[in-house]
């Protein structure tokens, strides 16, 4: 509008160029040698601080840590919170008791999935929604009429994913006692420190949500306390392995943001991913509730699943068929999973090949130069490779 | 409260302007029970803002079961005299063009071809704006969208039968603006300006907007002259209540629906302020986007949905001065029939453009053009005239300050062209955008509850997701000028809403 005053250019603090470190730089920058760093959402990120092997056995035999800063946390408050919630995901909220979190999905009026992330209930009328994209506009928009706050928290709150079998051993080390804190649950063991029971790994594992000036302070503590138990400070290479591994879709990877995309029929739905049974028809309207009750009778186009793919080779970008030369669909995300040792991959397939018992794999391999092409057999198989019962053990092991 | 499946479909309408009647009508006629809740104490509702009837379709009126007679429109066409500040008036009467001492206009001929030239592209549309609008690349392979695909098939046909070059000129033209194509063709002055009024009047347009041919366009689909009603506009609203209530229709005064009934995601009834609340399979709102969708709660609607509501263009900027006078006013050199016809205060299309940018930025322009009807009564003389543009909210609001001096402002500017006539003027009332919304609750006081502009037409009218009568709401559906194909007292979009529905099934 040109009734809006354009700020003075001196008036404006001083834009950053390009990366901006987190709280935790200092320490990352210290650790790093290999000097990998990736853009997370505009943020600093390591890719791999040392050795992305090193950095993934920490993940599955004794703690690691990595910073989760640039996740984009979101507060949702007033007196209609819940019902913004509520209208914003497609799961019921109305169950979820303040100290819990809780995976969500949220859909664009198709029916198509916006973002994937954790909502954490801090009161009766207060959440905060962390997630991988930016939303502050969106979220603006699906409160708009109702009595609610939306703040972008995402500078205010540094955090770290504390993760792996050893994990409840290091806070403990480190004067942080929370051992009744069971999956999906949040507690607030010192002022200002938040401790969430939740992850990416599929293994036992802890969020810790701090101010950023007491980022550094908390990442000491966890370090010296940690020193016994095997903990290594992670990037996200290692991470990826791990969360392949435990089955976690990724967001631009395994489906396209409806609001990423130019092309409409690149979204999926909630029942594409796999992850029907985070839709609530029961609740009342929600954003795309219809279209999806319409999804729902239709069926899937396409079904995002897991493969188990004979051999080695990881299968990455990988063409999907069935029987001899029908295409099926392509592989999103693959690894050679390290402790379940298997090759498996998450793969887009129609929906009517999904059941196939005749599934191959099309990969391509370099070797020193030269391509070659394998047809190895996939099977779909469940989607969780790696979910150990240490995970979901309460009071956790402390090994 | 609950509703009989076998008994007859049971509907209410949210208004009783034309569009809320003549849906009714439509309802009743095929056999639903049918409440009208009009908050006034009587019809009309935005039809009290015009004064002129020139496009109220036949088949609205079929659909009221009546006909023009009946409804006292089947007085002659108004001829208009464009007034001329060097006394060079024009009289137009259909397409004849001439100067008020009876020689011929130096343009009558351009001004003939044009005005044969726009009624054959304005053809073209026609059959457009009698349904539901087509679809795009969904649903066509239903019973209704293969209906729509064939309508949009016709529309191409029928562009191409208009010939090579006729063909190539309305594609030229179709979302140009009304300056440029008119001066094109003839010298700027008062019968340029007839007509790039006509692109603009009821719209935040200037007549080098874009877009303003398909308004003028749109008003030459009737084609069939202005009417002043007999009675006037108060009188015509209540011939159309009782051809609805002929039809079956009731029709409740005084009542105003404060929600409605939902439950399972479907509307089961409106309530009504201080009464028991009305069952009803289907309700039909002709309030706007904005006031329909706060009726039923903005949790009903996805967050798209009330986004582009949101954002819906309606801003109103024509108001209505009625001036009573002491003595019927003369223009030299017009005789009583022409000075009692439609008297048209734009003596050209860069004066009407002109009057437009102050209004952008909320000011009163000096010299807005000016549509007037006068009528000898009983000890004097009424006049009546519509002001395009006005600001929509001078200064923030119509203040007593502002409202005083638009009225001085229009005055003196009628008093230029009829001559003595402020000495004459005995009471002044001014309607403007913001009385508008305050008496019918359009948004923004918009003639057409909402711009009619390329982005707000067709199946994006009124905005995308709500186009097609329906609300994405089961059983809310909209049937007012903010749905296809629009405002102006057509009747089209109730009657289209009221067929719409019943061809889905109101009980689905």
């Amino acid at each position: 509008m040109n009734r809006a005053e354009r700020p003075r250019a001196s008036a404006a603090p001083p834009v950053p160029r390009g990366l901006v470190g987190t709280p935790f730089e200092p320490r990352l920058r210290d650790l790093s040698v290999a000097h990998a760093w990736a853009d997370w959402s505009g943020r600093l990120s390591p890719s791999v601080l040392v050795e992305v092997e090193a950095e993934y056995f920490s993940i599955r035999n004794q703690a690691s840590l990595f910073d989760i800063s640039p996740m984009r946390k979101y507060r949702i408050s007033g007196p209609d919170a819940a019902r913004v919630a509520d209208r914003l995901v497609t799961r019921s909220v109305g169950g979820l008791e303040p100290g819990r979190v809780a995976y969500v999905l949220w859909c664009d009026e198709d029916g198509m999935v916006i973002d994937d992330g954790t909502l954490f209930r801090l009161g009766d009328d207060d959440f905060r929604l962390c997630c991988q994209e930016r939303q502050l506009g969106w979220l603006c928009d699906v409160a708009w009429g109702f009595d609610a706050r939306i703040g972008d928290e995402t500078d205010d709150i540094a955090a770290l994913a504390l993760q792996g079998p050893t994990a409840f051993a290091v806070l403990e080390a480190a004067g942080l006692d929370v051992p009744s804190l069971r999956p999906f649950d949040f507690a607030e063991p010192e002022p200002g420190l938040t401790v969430s029971r939740t992850g990416f790994t599929g293994d036992l594992g802890y969020e810790l949500w701090v101010r950023p000036d007491a980022a550094l302070a908390l990442w000491d503590r966890l370090w010296s306390a940690g020193e016994t138990f095997g903990l290594r400070a992670i990037g996200s290479a290692a991470l990826e392995i791990a969360r392949i591994e435990a089955g976690f879709i990724q967001t631009g990877v395994d489906f396209q943001s409806i609001h990423a995309v130019e092309r409409a029929s690149r979204g999926r739905t909630p029942f594409e991913l796999g992850l029907g049974r985070l839709v609530d028809f029961r609740k009342g309207h929600f954003n795309g509730r219809r279209a999806l009750a319409r999804h729902a009778v239709a069926g899937p186009r396409r079904r995002l699943v897991m493969l188990d793919i004979d051999g080695s080779k990881p299968a990455r970008d990988a063409l999907v068929h069935v029987g001899a030369r029908r295409e099926a669909g392509h592989v999103t995300s693959a690894v050679w999973a390290p402790t379940a040792k298997r090759s498996i991959a998450f793969a887009e397939l129609a929906a009517a090949h999904a059941a196939s018992d005749a599934l191959r794999a099309e990969i391509y391999l370099q070797k020193e130069g030269k391509w070659e092409r394998r047809w190895v057999r996939a099977t779909v198989t469940d989607r969780a490779v790696w979910r150990p019962a240490r995970a979901r053990r309460t009071p956790p092991d402390r090994r | 409260m609950a509703l009989d499946q076998g008994s007859r479909i049971e509907t209410v309408v949210i208004g009783a302007g034309h569009n809320g009647l003549v849906a009714a009508a439509a309802l009743a006629g095929q056999g639903a029970r049918v409440t009208v809740l009009e908050q006034a104490d009587a019809p009309g509702g935005m039809m009290a803002a015009g004064h002129l009837i020139w496009n109220l379709h036949p088949a609205a009126m079929e659909a009221l079961g009546t006909e023009a007679q009946a409804l006292g429109l089947d007085g002659p066409a108004l001829p208009t005299t464009a007034l001329d500040p060097g006394g060079r008036h024009v009289v137009i009467e259909g397409d004849d063009a001439r100067l008020a001492g009876g020689e011929p206009h130096p343009q009558a001929a351009v001004y003939r071809t044009l005005c044969e030239r726009f009624r054959r592209f304005a053809g073209v549309l026609a059959p457009l704006t009698l349904g539901p609008p087509p679809r795009l690349g969904e649903g066509w392979l239903t019973g209704p969208g293969l209906a729509e695909l064939r309508g949009l098939g016709r529309l191409g046909l029928d562009i191409r039968r208009l010939g090579r070059r006729e063909m190539q000129e309305f594609l030229r033209v179709a979302y140009s603006n009304v300056a440029d194509v008119l001066l094109a063709e003839m010298p700027d002055g008062p019968l340029a300006a007839s007509l790039a009024f006509d692109g603009v009047l009821g719209a935040r347009m200037g007549p080098r907007s874009p877009g303003t041919v398909l308004t003028l366009l749109y008003r030459h689909l009737g084609g069939s002259g202005r009417r002043r009603p007999e009675g006037g506009m108060a009188t015509l609203a209540r011939r159309m209540a009782e051809a609805a209530e002929a039809r079956g229709a009731s029709i409740r005064y005084g009542a105003r629906a404060s929600g409605l009934l939902i439950a399972g995601d479907r509307v089961l009834g409106v309530g009504v302020e201080g009464q028991e609340s009305i069952p009803a399979h289907a309700v039909f709102s002709s309030l706007g986007a904005g006031p329909t969708l706060a009726l039923a709660g903005v949790e009903h609607f996805d967050a798209e949905v009330c986004r582009r509501v949101r954002n819906l263009r309606a801003e109103g900027v024509t108001a209505r001065l009625d001036l009573t006078l002491s003595d019927m006013p003369r223009i030299e050199g017009l005789d009583a029939r022409h000075t009692q016809g439609r008297l048209l205060l734009a003596p050209s299309v860069a004066a009407m453009e002109a009057s437009f940018d102050p209004v952008k930025y909320g000011r009163m322009p000096d010299a807005p053009a000016v549509e007037a009807l006068v009528e000898p009564v009983e000890g004097g003389a009424r006049l009546s005239a519509l002001i395009q543009p006005v600001p929509n909210a001078p200064g923030g609001g119509w203040s007593d300050g502002a409202r005083g001096a638009a009225i001085e402002t229009v005055v003196a500017l009628i008093d230029r062209a009829l001559p003595g006539l402020a000495d004459t003027v005995t009471g002044a009332a001014l309607d403007t955008p913001s009385d508008i919304e305050a008496r019918t609750a359009a948004p923004g006081g918009h003639w057409h509850h909402g711009e009619f502009a390329v982005d707000q037409m067709l199946m994006l009218r009124p905005v995308n997701g709500m186009g097609h009568y329906r609300t994405g709401l089961p059983g809310l559906w909209l049937c007012g000028a903010g749905a296809h194909p629009g405002g102006d007292v057509t009747g089209l979009p109730g009657r289209n809403a009221a067929l719409a529905a019943l061809a889905e099934g109101v009980r689905r």
